[in-house]
């Protein structure tokens, strides 16, 4: 089993992820030990991660996403989370959960946009 | 297959359930969340229901997996007095129960390291209904329902 879990595409200084796969502990684990090690390897300024996949988002892996956050954040690396999708913004929302150390975009265009105006 | 577990006086038949599943593994959380989510598709709730249903049985498979390590998910599609379509969403198991509820169920409270502490006060402000019937050192049922709305 690959501890590669999502593909990582380079852009300038940062790195686009589609996440495409059940966030399940194990998986969501895989992702931050990936983003990590890719963030340090490629020196990347930002990454943006594409959630329009992801129909369920719960409280561990919210945890799990701003925490990945915080420890990217510390390597001088910011994240956005786009593309969040209605229904688990929704979910989110009335749970009560918030995704801290994040920021967040409606397209990918934006999400670039938000980068370049933190440098 | 019949069985009559007990916690609190409070019995469940899985019988009585139209999908009973077990959690044993982590995979399982996910075939969970899956065949619920199919299973109120199939029973016409929105996806917005959907979603939240499903972000439901996640938190309290695991739950079931962090804290009892195995357990099972129930759930069934149910008539309400005013004719209304109800789904019920039971998880049951036999792990060390819950020492105080009433602040389990607070927001914000957790006994694990890495967590918010948000997954049963999460669900009991999706659902319509919620119940917790908790009895240290025997286990944890929690039964809730939400209401298929119309448009
Ligand atoms: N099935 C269970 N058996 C025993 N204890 C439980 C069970 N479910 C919850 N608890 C206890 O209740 C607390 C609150 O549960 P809750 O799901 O709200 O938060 P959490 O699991 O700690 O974190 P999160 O769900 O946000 O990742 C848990 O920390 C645990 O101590
Ligand atoms: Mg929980």
């Amino acid at each position: 089993m690959s501890d590669k879990v999502v593909p990582i595409i380079k852009l300038y200084d940062y790195l686009i992820v589609p996440i495409q796969i059940e966030l399940d502990d194990i998986t969501v684990e895989k992702l931050q030990m990936q983003l990590l090690n890719e963030i340090s390897a490629k020196k990347a300024r930002g990454v943006i991660l594409d959630v329009s996949m992801v129909d369920v988002i719960d409280s561990y892996i919210s945890y799990v996403l701003s925490e990945t956050a915080a420890m990217a954040k510390a390597m001088g690396c910011h994240t956005v989370i786009c593309k969040i999708q209605p229904n688990v913004a929704l979910t989110l929302a009335q749970m009560g959960i918030k995704l801290e150390n994040v920021y967040t975009a409606n397209s990918l265009e934006s999400a670039l946009e938000i980068l370049n105006q933190l440098d | 297959m019949i069985k009559v577990k007990n916690i609190n006086d409070f019995s469940v038949d899985t019988e009585d359930y139209d999908l009973v599943l077990k959690i044993r593994q982590e995979a399982d959380i996910a075939v969970a969340r899956q065949m619920v989510k199919d299973f109120a598709k199939k029973n016409g709730f929105s996806l917005a229901d959907v979603t939240k249903i499903a972000t439901v049985v996640s938190e309290l498979s695991r739950n079931i997996q962090r804290y009892a390590k195995k357990g099972y998910i129930c759930a069934r599609k149910k008539h309400g007095k005013d004719g209304n379509v109800l789904l019920e969403v039971l998880a049951y198991d036999n792990g060390p129960g819950i020492k105080d509820v009433e602040l389990a169920v607070t927001g914000g409270y957790t006994t694990s390291q890495r967590s918010l502490g948000l997954g049963l006060s999460g669900v009991r402000r999706l659902m319509d209904t919620f119940k917790i019937i908790s009895e240290e050192g025997k286990g944890t049922i929690v039964i809730t329902e939400i209401r298929r709305r119309t448009f």
